[in-house]
């Protein structure tokens, strides 16, 4: 790393030393990586620090093949029963669960979130409330989702709602507040109706703050339902995760978490290109 | 935000959204009252206030309090010096964060919170698990605002410290910091609140510590107006944190 | 005029840059010079290499052929004779009023009553006494160009460079610290080289204008202001001045239109290239 120092000093040429900045950076990726992993094994391999807790990468890529490759669940999709890693069939609950609440989150805090920007009224009457709310922990109305949704998927999906709802409620209102008042006089000035002035001006303007609401939400969503889950649930991702550690499985743990990690970075990447298309 | 609600023209929608909120609680009083909502699933406000008293005096809510906001500060102490320190690193090295800086987007997007059961192995249920997943779960941000303030100064102020010939320390101290300090502000205190969210969410979690155990050993004993009292406590004990630490930036950053 | 004399000498820059197009000489063997106490103006149609000039003379910008000199040294890098003030807003948003003029005294490492002392005789010079406990963000656009010019005269530079300082602000903003700087220069005797684009604004300040030609930004043609001194803004009324705007303006109309018909063909080519 300190070799890496003295080349970046700023305002390097884009060469150095004829190597392409793409290729240094390429190389300090695979250095930093491997130096990680190195000292992961060594770790893993001394039993030094945390022994049982470093396990060795051999046994965690053993796990993940497991996890991801090994069947062991006959799955009854529609008519037909495939046989597959059980893991697939608690994924797909946790994706149900979440795509859940961030429907039923989503498209109700988008409905707040416009009236709200719409109405000066409410704004100052009711936005604060949810403005001060939206930073409190959610994970603590879960004993009263349980009481009201029950200890299945409900109380998970509630969880998901809940989270969600308050950044995209509040993300919705100051967009529309954000929206540049002079479009708003070209939509008038052509005399557009309501629908026409929702549908052709304010929503595609408000389009960058809805996504970047979404993108929170959803990030807000998988923790909640997945904290759920890892507290009271007998299935789904979060599950999976709280039994590994009751069963002290850590290479399952960390397959799990990986996992979990790869797909919600995607899932947040999939969303945030929505915002530049 | 706030200062533009306490504008005097203001007053009649605030008071209508109060009165709005006293309403419901009255309304979800009658309701339950006579008896067309089940007692055992929502009890009536009036209980859930006379538990207030109960739940302080006999749930050690003060001591439990301070341990919540002992928690936080550590984490939050830990975040601002090895956040903004790793913003400042990744700024002075340019290879490092071309080669590291979506390495941390990707790390701000993941649920780094459910690496709890992880903590739990590595310190047990102890105050470390919580302080650490405090910490660990809001470090990226800070890390990327630190970073998105350094680099965002803009060229004008750099080129006006050239012109006076400041040695690359002054120019560092005397511009790029100040200029960046709004943002890393803004940087550490998002840090904060993410750490005080985890922090309770934890002690939920894993029923140890603060307020958050309080909240789920309530709920163990089906006690639900005590319940009911201790996310309000817990929802204001955050309100009031999100307000102290809004303020603390706007007086920090003077003239923006 | 000898070049003896002469505080700035400008000699032979040429500066070319490297774009995806090909190799785009912005600069092209521009030469001049500047006595002590004169009012140089360079005017020239938007990019002419106007603003390159200004970096290459405040030595914010290296890698081009020529010489820059101030009292015969050779400018390498910002030189401490030479006082910028840039076009964009440049105030110290987190510095107060006093506190952005004294940053040159504080850099010098004068003391601190001493700096502010100082510095407020600089503040009432640009005319903001009362404002000195303020921030950047309470004052209007031109208060804080204010700001930036006092900053700047607080170092006291032997040479005054200004790059379109006054672009971002409406007209008659514009003339009223037109007066400002037509006074401050006559009681300093400061000697200023000023880059714009802006007509009015040079007639009105210069003793000489120097009008650049569009792309590659060479010298066209350089006109004496035989306007009396001390001037106001009211000299604009005058006859001299409008005959001075006609003759500059037929210079500078010629190339402004290359400029544009350039921009359309840029734009059209681009277009191509997308399809």
């Amino acid at each position: 790393m300190a070799a890496a120092g003295h080349m970046t000093a700023s305002g390097a040429p884009a060469r150095t030393g004829g190597m392409t900045l793409r290729r240094q950076v390429l190389l300090l990726r695979i250095a930093l990586l491997a130096g990680l992993l190195g000292i992961w094994e060594a770790a893993a391999a001394s039993g030094l620090l945390f022994r049982d807790v470093v396990p060795s990468l051999l046994t965690i890529g053993r796990s993940l093949f497991e996890l991801l490759a090994v069947p062991d669940f006959q799955w009854e999709v529609g008519i037909t029963t495939l046989w597959v890693p059980d893991f697939y069939r608690h994924l797909w609950i946790t994706m149900a669960e979440v795509g859940a609440g961030m429907t039923i989150g989503g498209f109700s805090g988008l409905a707040v979130g416009l009236a709200l920007g719409a109405n000066p009224f409410l704004s100052k009457a009711f936005e604060r409330f949810l403005y001060y709310l939206g930073p409190t922990p959610k994970i603590i109305f879960f004993p009263l989702m349980i009481m009201w949704f029950g200890v299945g998927p409900g109380s998970k999906v509630a969880m998901g709602t809940i989270s969600c709802f308050f950044p995209i409620v509040l993300s919705a209102a100051a967009g529309m507040r954000q929206i540049e008042s002079v479009l708003i006089r070209v939509g008038r000035s052509f005399r557009l109706n309501t629908w026409q002035m929702v549908t052709k001006i304010y929503l595609p303007a408000m389009r960058q703050p809805i996504v970047n609401g979404v993108r929170l939400g959803l990030g807000v969503a998988v923790i909640g339902t997945l904290l759920a889950e890892t507290k009271l649930s007998n299935r789904g991702v979060g599950f999976l995760i709280i039994d590994a550690y009751n069963t002290f499985d850590m290479p399952r743990m960390y397959s799990l978490l990986i996992v979990l990690f790869v797909v919600a970075i995607g899932a947040n990447a999939l969303v945030g290109r929505a915002s530049r298309g | 935000m706030s200062a533009q609600w306490l504008r005097r023209n203001d007053v009649i929608p605030v008071l209508f959204g109060i009165a709005c909120l006293l309403a419901f609680f009255v309304l979800i009083e009658i309701l339950v009252a006579s008896g067309k909502i089940n007692p055992f699933i929502v009890p009536k406000p009036s209980e859930i206030v006379t538990s207030f008293g109960r739940i302080i005096a006999d749930e050690n809510v003060l001591s439990r309090f301070f341990v919540t906001c002992g928690e936080a500060l550590a984490a939050s102490l830990m975040l601002a010096v090895t956040g903004i320190g790793l913003g400042v690193l990744l700024h002075r090295l340019r290879l490092l964060r071309l080669a590291t800086e979506t390495w941390v987007a990707a790390m701000a997007s993941a649920p780094l919170v459910l690496m709890y059961p992880l903590f739990l192995v590595l310190f047990g249920r102890s105050v470390w698990t919580v302080i650490m997943i405090g910490f660990v779960a809001a470090l990226p941000p800070v890390v990327l605002k630190t970073l998105e303030g350094l680099s965002g100064t803009r060229a004008v102020l750099i080129n006006v410290g050239r012109s006076f010939n400041l040695t690359p320390s002054q120019l560092y101290w005397k511009i790029l910091f100040p200029s960046a300090l709004p943002t890393i502000f803004v940087g550490v205190r998002l840090g904060m609140i993410f750490a005080l969210i985890n922090i309770v969410g934890v002690e939920f979690l894993i029923n140890f510590g603060g307020l958050g155990q309080l909240v789920n050993e309530l709920s163990e004993r089906y006690d639900l107006p005590g319940t009911f009292a201790a996310i309000c406590f817990v929802i204001l004990v955050s309100v009031v944190f999100f307000m102290a630490t809004e303020r603390i930036e706007r007086w920090l950053r003077p003239g923006t | 005029m000898a070049s003896a004399d002469s505080i700035l000498v400008v000699e032979d820059i040429v500066k070319r840059f490297e774009t995806p197009d090909g190799v785009l000489t912005a600069v092209d063997h521009v030469s001049f010079d500047v006595a002590p106490g004169e009012f140089l103006a360079v005017i020239g149609p938007s990019g002419c290499g106007k603003s390159t000039l200004f970096n290459v003379i405040g030595g914010l910008l290296d890698g081009y052929d020529g010489r820059v000199s101030v009292a015969g040294e050779t400018v390498s890098g910002p030189h401490p004779s030479i006082g910028m003030i840039f076009q964009e807003e440049s105030t110290f948003p987190w510095r107060t009023v006093i506190d952005n003029v004294a940053f040159p005294l504080e850099i010098a490492g004068m003391g601190k009553s001493e700096r502010y002392d100082k510095a407020r005789h600089f503040v009432g010079l640009v005319g903001l006494d009362g404002f000195e406990r303020r921030y950047p963000s309470e004052l209007s656009g031109g208060m804080r160009q204010r700001v930036s010019m006092a900053r700047t005269l607080a170092s006291e530079p032997k040479i005054l460079l200004m790059d379109e300082p006054f672009a971002a602000l409406d007209e008659q903003t514009r003339l009223l610290l037109g007066d400002k700087v037509l006074q401050i220069q006559q009681d300093l005797k400061q000697t200023t080289l000023l880059i714009t684009h802006n007509l009015t604004e040079a007639v009105q300040l210069s003793d000489r204008i120097l009008v650049m030609t569009y792309r590659p930004g060479k010298t066209k043609r350089i006109v004496d202001i035989k306007l009396p001194r001390p001037r106001t803004s009211e000299i604009v009324g005058s006859d001299a001045f409008g005959h001075y705007v006609a003759q500059i303006w037929n210079d500078l109309r010629e190339e402004a239109s290359k400029g544009l018909k350039d921009d359309e063909q840029r734009v059209a080519r681009a277009g191509a290239v997308r399809k």
